[in-house]
């Protein structure tokens, strides 16, 4: 089969006022894949990530996605948007509705689905992540875990091609890190194509089939997860890896 | 004990005077709020639209505004205006049409600019993630305000637009400078006719926070009418 690599990454750089967060990053993802970024804090994880569905416009390069280059002018943001969910380490629940509404609202808004289909939707997922009973609360009414899982979910409502995950856990209690991760877990397991920017060493290097080391706005090491763990070449990721692990 | 003899006396003798004030009063700080909004919402989108004239006219209105007296506004709308060839039309069944326009123009102008800022900051204050997750999923700009953003600020805006009107019931009493027969300028007509100068200017205080005070209430009571069962 060809590698379909669907979303690829051509010379992406991004600056802050003259900082150079992201320096001409190419790169690519294909299908199925699970791939973690990982790297030390203000090594433009994020950004890349952020950059990835146009919440920060790069500053230069592009973004392919489909075949379609969606950093360029008049093409509809908001259409590829809907194929690329995303889960934000602050969760970012609608505060004003309810966990239903939080995840039927946009499909029944943006993708025209039929309300009952978007129910019938909505609570078959929030079952698969055990959220089933808190389909009437508001999202202040949650614990930080399963404000995660509901996001989740409502990211996964509009049946995206892929998930960003920016650092879904580093927002979490200890004890409720797993539940996340676990849900995650199941996710990669049904082949969702996923990037995760994360600090926990052990999702990137059990669940990721790939992960990317990225630090200083360069991709210093890009490998199948165990090569990279096991095999670090780079004396930058060594010495991370030394402090993290 | 002499002191409130007189207060009750002069309120119920001048009675006819403070009702007619109160129902002016009313009636400028009702209008001025209402107009002052509507305007005002206009420019809080003016204040933080993306086209840099229009960003730039706006904020340099609110500030001057805000930044002048409110008497210098009335005084540059009833009497400069007309110099210029701008007056404000008679009709004939609304008695003294023209100087309660002026009035009313005057504190809209004024109430446009505060309540911008209310608008402005109640929509800023609404978490950045929301946006951003709203957009995330696909949503438009406009769309993610109108579903989301605004509903959470509205519960910012309303309470500070209650104090607005509180506020303007005040601050209205400016315009019986320019001979609106408000509750200010009656009990001046009061104190004309009967030289009591303290006792009408203590019925007036407490007929003019009687109703910040009520209004204080109401707007209190909405507000935990609007926050319950939201977090």
């Amino acid at each position: 089969m060809e590698r379909d690599e669907f979303l690829q990454i051509r010379g992406l750089c991004k600056s802050f006022h003259g900082t150079e967060v992201l320096k001409n990053i190419t790169t690519s993802f294909v299908r199925n894949e699970v791939v973690s970024i990982i790297g030390p804090s203000g090594g433009g994880k994020s950004t890349f990530l952020r950059c990835l569905n146009l919440l920060e416009t790069p500053t230069a390069g592009s973004v392919i996605f489909d075949g379609v280059d969606i950093c360029a002018k008049k093409k509809d943001i908001n259409l590829h948007r809907q194929k690329m969910g995303m889960v934000f380490q602050q969760f970012n629940l609608f505060n004003n509705v309810n966990v239903l509404h939080n995840l039927i609202d946009a499909p029944i808004r943006i993708k025209k689905t039929p309300r009952d289909q978007a129910l019938e939707k909505a609570v078959g997922l929030l079952e698969r992540v055990g959220m089933a009973e808190r389909a009437e609360s508001y999202p202040y009414e949650l614990s930080g875990g399963q404000k995660q899982r509901v996001a989740i979910v409502r990211a996964l409502m509009m049946d995206p091609e892929v998930m960003l995950f920016d650092e879904p856990t580093s927002a979490l209690d200890p004890e409720m890190i797993g539940e996340v991760l676990d849900v995650m877990k199941n996710l990669a397991e049904e082949g969702m194509t996923m990037i995760v920017v994360t600090h926990e060493m052990r999702f990137a290097r059990e669940v990721s089939s790939r992960t990317i080391f990225l630090d200083g706005g360069r991709i210093e090491e890009d490998k199948p997860s165990h090569e990279l763990f096991d095999h670090p070449e780079s004396p930058r990721l060594v010495s991370f890896l030394n402090k993290v692990l | 004990m002499q002191f409130f003899n007189d207060m009750a006396l002069l309120f119920t003798r001048y009675n006819s005077f403070f009702t007619e004030g109160i129902r002016n009063t009313l009636i400028i700080a009702a209008f001025s709020v209402l107009i002052g909004t509507v305007l005002g919402t206009l420019m809080a989108m003016m204040r933080m639209s993306r086209i840099l004239p229009l960003r730039l006219l706006a904020t340099a209105y609110i500030e001057f505004i805000r930044g002048t007296p409110l008497m210098v506004q009335l005084m540059f709308i009833f009497y400069g205006l007309p110099m210029i060839g701008v007056t404000f039309p008679e009709i004939s069944f609304i008695p003294d049409f023209s100087r309660f326009a002026a009035g009313i123009v005057a504190m809209s102008i004024n109430s446009c600019a505060y309540v911008a800022e209310i608008i402005r900051s109640g929509i800023q204050a609404v978490d950045s993630g929301q946006m951003e997750a709203a957009r995330s999923i696909g949503y438009s700009h406009w769309q993610a305000m109108a579903y989301v953003v605004l509903p959470q600020a509205v519960r910012n805006i309303l309470p500070a637009l209650g104090n607005e009107f509180v506020t303007m019931i005040k601050e209205s009493s400016i315009v019986s400078v320019i001979g609106i027969a408000d509750l200010m300028f009656r009990t001046r007509d009061v104190i004309a006719v009967t030289y009591r100068t303290m006792a009408s200017l203590a019925i007036v205080a407490l007929i003019y926070f009687c109703m910040t005070f009520l209004g204080g209430r109401l707007i209190a009571w909405m507000e935990r009418r609007m926050s319950h069962g939201k977090g």
